[in-house]
């Protein structure tokens, strides 16, 4: 597991850490926060796209955490337990966000040839450097691929794909079955293959 | 594991012990293109894995700053609280208790008034003005009023007889 903490604050074990904090220990919990910012940043980035919203989100998640971390009973890791707070405070935000823009987004059945190759969502080649424009495009059309997905399959495939996570791990920070997290795999990555074809065929 | 798309998703991954992943592979149609098929998602995985790793959260120190602020409020906020709280709670439900008793007192005091003042909902106000009527004796000494009424067919049948002339303030309004 990467940590963020410097060399001193990496020796304490973490569950040590997590016991000071169910004490009320703010330092330790300071120090959790170290070890998990960057990852729970850039998942919940991969998930809302946006730098404020992941960053608000990111806040609220540690925030959540700390009000109830009395409740974590070590019967999984402190990873997924705080998964779990990031992708309900992150995928209720979506939720919320959704039907307050009218809902457009999250449309499982929308298929490439629906997607605009000349849409907003795709940068144009201006005088960026070859390599770095090709990163750019191809970011750009992985995050509007993504965007096509509903919360609960973006959050199977990038815990599965970025994250490394084993079956349960999702099963257990999402709250739903294996079998559950197994099928949303499925048609995520049906979607997926769908959507980016061209880009994975071609790198 | 049941479903098809359960299988397939393990035999992509690998999670699939010999057993299961040889009964999954005969169970195929097109083995071929199944395989193709699993290079291409394996494709995508490492696609996804290259573009999207984790990206650098800005200004780091003035997160946890504010994470620390937010913290220390939500610490104080239940404290000064809880003193207060366990002998508000119940004031609270005493309060409670008697403000419904008192609403519910003065709900049927005002129902009871109100009832008493409205006539009853099958009966016309044609009809309360005829049955408050009274003959006067001197002008029909002989005069009866009687009255037939069937309310499930909302029919009222007014009989009056001897009455020589009809009261000057019974013109119906």
């Amino acid at each position: 597991m990467d940590t963020e903490a410097t060399a001193a604050e990496a020796d304490v074990p973490e569950l040590d850490l997590v016991r000071q904090a169910q004490e009320g220990n703010p330092e330790a919990f300071d120090q959790l926060v170290s070890r998990f910012r960057t990852r729970v940043f850039g998942m919940i980035y991969n998930m809302v796209h946006n730098e404020q919203d992941a960053w608000d989100l990111a806040q609220d998640s540690f925030l959540k955490a700390w009000k109830s971390i009395a409740r974590f009973r070590g019967q999984s890791s402190f990873y997924t337990w705080l998964y779990r707070i990031v992708m309900n405070v992150t995928i209720d935000a979506m939720r919320k966000k959704q039907v307050k823009g009218g809902g457009a987004e999250f449309n499982d059945e929308i298929q490439l040839r629906e997607i605009d190759p000349a849409s907003r969502t795709v940068p144009h080649a201006d005088a960026l450097p070859h390599e770095r424009m090709e990163h750019k495009e191809i970011r750009g059309r992985i995050d509007a691929a993504i965007a096509q997905l509903s919360p609960e399959h973006r959050a199977v495939i990038l815990m599965k794909e970025i994250e490394d996570m084993q079956y349960h791990e999702i099963a257990e920070s999402l709250g739903c079955s294996i079998g559950t997290v197994m099928s949303r795999l499925f048609y995520a990555r049906k979607k997926l293959q769908n959507l980016l074809r061209d880009v994975y065929e071609n790198v | 594991m049941k479903t098809f798309e359960e299988k397939w998703t393990a035999w992509i991954d690998g999670e699939l012990n010999e057993a299961e992943r040889a009964e999954f592979e005969a169970s195929l149609e097109n083995r071929a293109a199944a395989e193709l098929e699993k290079n291409q998602t394996l494709k995508l995985g490492a696609l996804l894995k290259e573009q999207l790793q984790p990206r650098a959260m800005g200004n780091e120190e003035f997160f946890h700053h504010q994470l620390r602020e937010r913290m220390a409020a939500e610490t104080k906020q239940p404290a000064a609280s809880s003193s207060a709280g366990t002998r508000e709670s119940w004031w609270t439900i005493r309060r409670l208790l008697w403000t419904g008793a008192t609403s519910l007192a003065a709900f049927a005091i005002c129902t009871f008034f109100v009832l008493r003042q409205q006539p009853a909902p099958d009966q016309s106000q044609y009809l309360t003005q005829i049955l408050n009527a009274r003959v006067d004796p001197s002008v029909n000494p002989n005069a009866t009023i009687s009255i037939f009424q069937t309310k499930e067919d909302r029919v009222t049948v007014l009989w009056v007889d001897g009455l020589k002339s009809l009261p000057s303030d019974y013109a119906a309004k």
